[in-house]
């Protein structure tokens, strides 16, 4: 089992989510919302542009911690507010954003994370924290 | 039809059970971008989103209850939590029930919470999906 001490951050994570991610995920998961891949249908609903799943944005984020964990079984906690939207320009350059999370407690065999996941130097996951079993 | 506080309760169970399968933990896995070992191979474990997917079976029922009147399209999805008892894996066969705990409204705007509980199909407990969203019934 992983351990860790409180205040320790984890390495970091840098993701570029293009179109292709999002039909990707859209085939994988079963959530073909057009906003997710249709420029027509997200202006129509006043979306600045085409936008990323918020699932597939939270199941990237939780790599950060269970990339660090010996074993992903070890997640007993997971949850995030979806803050903003991550745009995702039909271009080669895609989407960049950053995650990162740091041990804020650990304590009785359990330490709690706070993740971060930033797009053009902003947070776009809120109260985004993970509960892990640590030795 | 409208939704409101007198719903807090409703459950909806999924009509189907789900199936987990090695290739589809497999494709999800790749979708994330995840190559974490733990998700290939014959003991392979979904990663710990793939639980949402367990649960919009679930929703889908709870979507069509025309009594709540809520449309898919006018979703947008505020905030989610997992709680696990143990990794879903291959060989899984998973049955999903969403009950409302919270409706509350602001306008057009209701923000309704539920939670679902995914357990396999002899009743052993997998984990617990609490999903908060938000329904626009304003005519845009």
């Amino acid at each position: 089992m992983s351990s860790i001490s409180a205040g320790e951050v984890l390495p970091e994570l840098t993701v570029t989510f293009r179109r292709e991610d999002l039909v990707r995920y859209a085939g994988a998961s079963g959530d073909f919302n057009p906003i997710h891949w249709n420029d027509r249908m997200a202006a129509a609903l006043g979306l600045p542009g085409v936008i990323a799943h918020g699932m597939l944005t939270m199941a990237t984020a939780v790599r950060v911690v269970t990339d660090w964990l010996d074993d992903p079984a070890d997640l007993v906690e997971y949850g995030v507010r979806f803050t903003k939207p991550i745009v995702v320009p039909d271009d080669a350059d895609g989407a960049e954003v950053t995650f990162s999370a740091k041990a804020d407690k650990v304590a009785d065999g359990l330490a709690e994370f706070d993740i971060t996941a930033v797009f053009n130097g902003e947070k776009v996951l809120g109260r985004s924290r993970a509960v892990v079993r640590v030795s | 039809m409208t939704i409101d506080a007198t719903m807090v309760g409703r459950s909806y169970a999924a009509a189907e059970s789900y199936q987990v399968g090695r290739e589809k933990i497999r494709e999800f896995a790749a979708a994330i971008g995840d190559d974490n070992p733990a998700y290939t191979g014959d003991d392979a474990v979904a990663p710990p989103t793939f639980a949402f997917m367990l649960g919009s079976r679930a929703l889908e029922q709870l979507l069509n209850d025309e009594e709540l009147g809520l449309r898919l399209d006018r979703i947008v999805h505020g905030a989610q939590k997992f709680s696990y008892t143990r990794p879903i894996k291959a060989g899984d066969d998973i049955a999903a029930t969403a009950t409302i705990t919270t409706v509350r409204k602001a306008g057009d705007v209701e923000v309704i919470m539920y939670e679902t509980a995914l357990t396999t199909v002899d009743g052993e407990p997998i984990a617990t999906s609490t999903s908060t969203i938000s329904h626009n019934r304003a005519d845009s």
